[in-house]
């Protein structure tokens, strides 16, 4: 979707949801949460290589907000319904839980987080670097078996196996947490990477897919060392 | 005398347990850290000591590394970055001990070593570019404890000016210099309670230590050997014993090897420096930018509605920017391991030594000279000698 396209949507939408999505129902009552999950190592995945974003075989985002969309009003619908035979109204505005502004913010933060276009991913047998371009590194270690967990003042941090697929949820100050789930397809040609964004101001996640497939970087011969004093320091490998 | 001195190890290492005589205890992690050491003046004695010469060996460092590598990241540990550090940090503390004029020959032996005059051994508790931790023990020949305590040096910008050899020029300008002052300086002020008399005797106890690994039948009742562990003096043998010029001979050719690995360390230490102080210099830097960081990032007011993109963007790009500068001190570590692997491995390919195998080769060569000790002795030859 290009930016123009998603300015148009978003206008459109917010007419649409400010008018039919009821604003009664405290965020409290239904944040959404991603459901409790239990560490699996019994079926560990490889996903040692290097990745490029298959657009194509990826979630569109429009559609995916389409989707959140009919959710939604079919939730407001029937919540509406509930209230009119208990003889209560319906209650309509454009701001506080599930506004229009917070789902288009969930999807708007969803394409953010997952807009790296190329994945190297360096896994061994106890730990795992997911380096994303233009972002930080998913980073695991799997010592135990144990899911790892890890807290600082921007918030806090679990990660491990769930059977083949890796799990990453990231836990942000002001009700927002991440998640990222990571699975591989098509005889391991294909990486698929599910990105959910929690807000507790709207009772439903988003969730976006991106699929990876593999690639062999054209390193023109050159292979690039990290140094300390040197900086990068790059050689010409031998063919 | 001995009381005297028995008082003063006490009250110079009050967190420690100077003065005990008996089995080493294996060295605890320090959970803890003792207060900075702060800006230390090394005391030197007025010249070289020349009589009683108490000679001193500094094993290579305990780097320290917890067992369950699962922890490594969370405590800060680079485990290849420590196994250096053990081998360069003893080059530091003998620099200091050289220039504090106080003791004989002062080496960095690869392995323990109970005959040594006086042994100090250290494990790193912490080390970045901010805070190094040391806990340092010091024992003599007989087995008593000189020194048991831990040490603790932060640095401040003044220690790390900007150089252009990338390094400091001297060992003495090491960014961590006070806290081997220090301990340079307790060791000397404990040395001071000792009389010649009783380093003489230390000296004394170290050689026939030293002669009863050789050949215990021949110099095994010169020592006694109390229930905790200590060993006294009961005589000494003729100054013209020739067995015991021989013991000399032998453990003089066992310093030769010690003096010429001494040299390697050295080599590795200049190798290195400029890394390694880059290293620290940068660790420091981030440490100081990513405390600052969270700071601001504490007392930032709200940005936006809760749950609106704005505050949402904010919120990730501030945890985005926290886990770019953790990455960017493992990204450090890549490259400190990059370059100074190489060095590690060239070293030791050289001299077949200075690694892991360096303690196989000190063994191989002192069992080497306990044969020779034997075949002079005995006219016994063993497979060594073949």
């Amino acid at each position: 979707m290009t930016s123009r396209n998603f300015r148009f949507y978003r206008v459109v939408l917010t007419v649409v949801l400010s008018w039919l999505l009821p604003v009664c129902v405290s965020s409290s009552s239904f944040a959404a949460k991603p459901a409790p999950w239990v560490a699996d190592n019994s079926a560990r995945a490889d996903f040692s290589g290097f990745w490029e974003l298959n657009l194509g075989k990826s979630d569109n985002i429009q559609a995916r907000l389409d989707i959140l969309v009919r959710e939604l009003m079919e939730r407001a619908r029937r919540q509406a319904k509930g209230r009119q035979d208990r003889g209560g109204g319906m209650t309509i505005g454009g701001a506080g839980p599930n506004s229009a502004p917070s789902i288009i913010g969930l999807a708007k933060m969803a394409d953010l987080i997952t807009a790296s276009q190329l994945l190297e991913i360096i896994q061994k047998e106890n730990d795992i670097l997911v380096k994303r371009e233009n972002s930080f590194a998913l980073t695991c270690e799997f010592y135990k078996g144990a899911p790892q967990f890890q807290e600082s003042v921007f918030g806090a941090e679990t990660c491990g196996w769930d059977s083949h697929q890796l799990l990453f949820r990231m836990f942000l100050p002001d009700g927002l947490t991440i998640q990222h789930i990571l699975s591989l397809g098509s005889a391991g040609y294909r990486l698929n990477i599910a990105t959910t964004v929690y807000s507790d101001k709207v009772s439903y996640p988003f969730t976006l897919n991106r699929v990876y497939t593999r690639y062999e970087p054209d390193r023109g011969g050159i292979r690039c060392e990290m140094t300390l004093t040197r900086g990068n320091v790059c050689t010409t490998e031998a063919r | 005398m001995r009381k005297l001195s028995l008082c003063l190890l006490l009250f110079l290492a009050a967190c420690g347990s100077n003065g005990q005589k008996g089995p080493e205890p294996a060295i605890e992690a320090v959970s803890v850290w003792p207060v900075p050491v702060g800006v230390v003046t090394l005391n030197k004695a007025e010249s070289a000591v020349v009589s009683p010469r108490l000679d001193l060996g500094i094993i290579v460092f305990d780097p320290g590394i917890p067992k369950d590598a699962s922890t490594h990241s969370k405590l800060g540990v680079f485990p290849k970055i420590r196994d250096v550090e053990a081998q360069y940090l003893p080059v530091v503390l003998r620099d200091a001990l050289v220039a504090s004029n106080n003791w004989g020959v002062v080496r960095v032996v690869p392995k323990n070593d109970e005959t040594l005059g006086l042994r100090v051994t250290a494990k790193i508790i912490h080390s970045d570019g901010e805070d190094l931790v040391l806990h340092v023990r010091a024992i003599d020949a007989g087995g008593l404890v000189w020194l048991d305590r831990s040490y603790h040096d932060r640095t401040n910008p003044g220690d790390f000016p900007a150089l252009a050899g990338g390094a400091p020029a001297q060992i003495s300008d090491d960014p961590f210099a006070d806290l081997y002052r220090q301990i340079a300086n307790d060791l000397g002020l404990i040395k001071t309670q000792f009389s010649v008399a009783e380093l003489a005797n230390i000296r004394n106890v170290g050689l026939l230590r030293y002669a009863t690994n050789l050949s215990p039948e021949a110099f095994s009742g010169f020592l006694f050997r109390e229930s905790d562990g200590a060993y006294e003096l009961r005589r000494l043998p003729a100054a013209d014993d020739p067995m015991m010029r021989r013991v000399q001979r032998i453990r003089n050719q066992e310093y030769l090897f010690i003096d010429t690995v001494d040299e390697q360390y050295v080599d590795l230490y200049e190798t290195m420096a400029p890394t390694y102080y880059l290293w620290r210099q940068y660790g420091r830097e981030r440490a100081i930018f990513k405390a600052d960081y969270e700071l601001r990032a504490a007392n930032r007011e709200s940005y936006g509605r809760r749950g609106s993109y704005i505050a949402m963007e904010r919120t990730y790009n501030t945890f985005k920017n926290s886990k770019i500068q953790d990455q960017d001190l493992q990204e450090l570590a890549g490259g400190f391991n990059n370059e100074v692997a190489p060095t590690v491995m060239e070293v030791s390919g050289r001299v077949f030594r200075l690694s892991g195998a360096l303690n196989a080769q000190y063994t191989e060569w002192r069992e080497i000279l306990r044969s020779i000790f034997s075949l002079e002795t005995t006219g016994k030859k063993t497979p060594l000698l073949d």
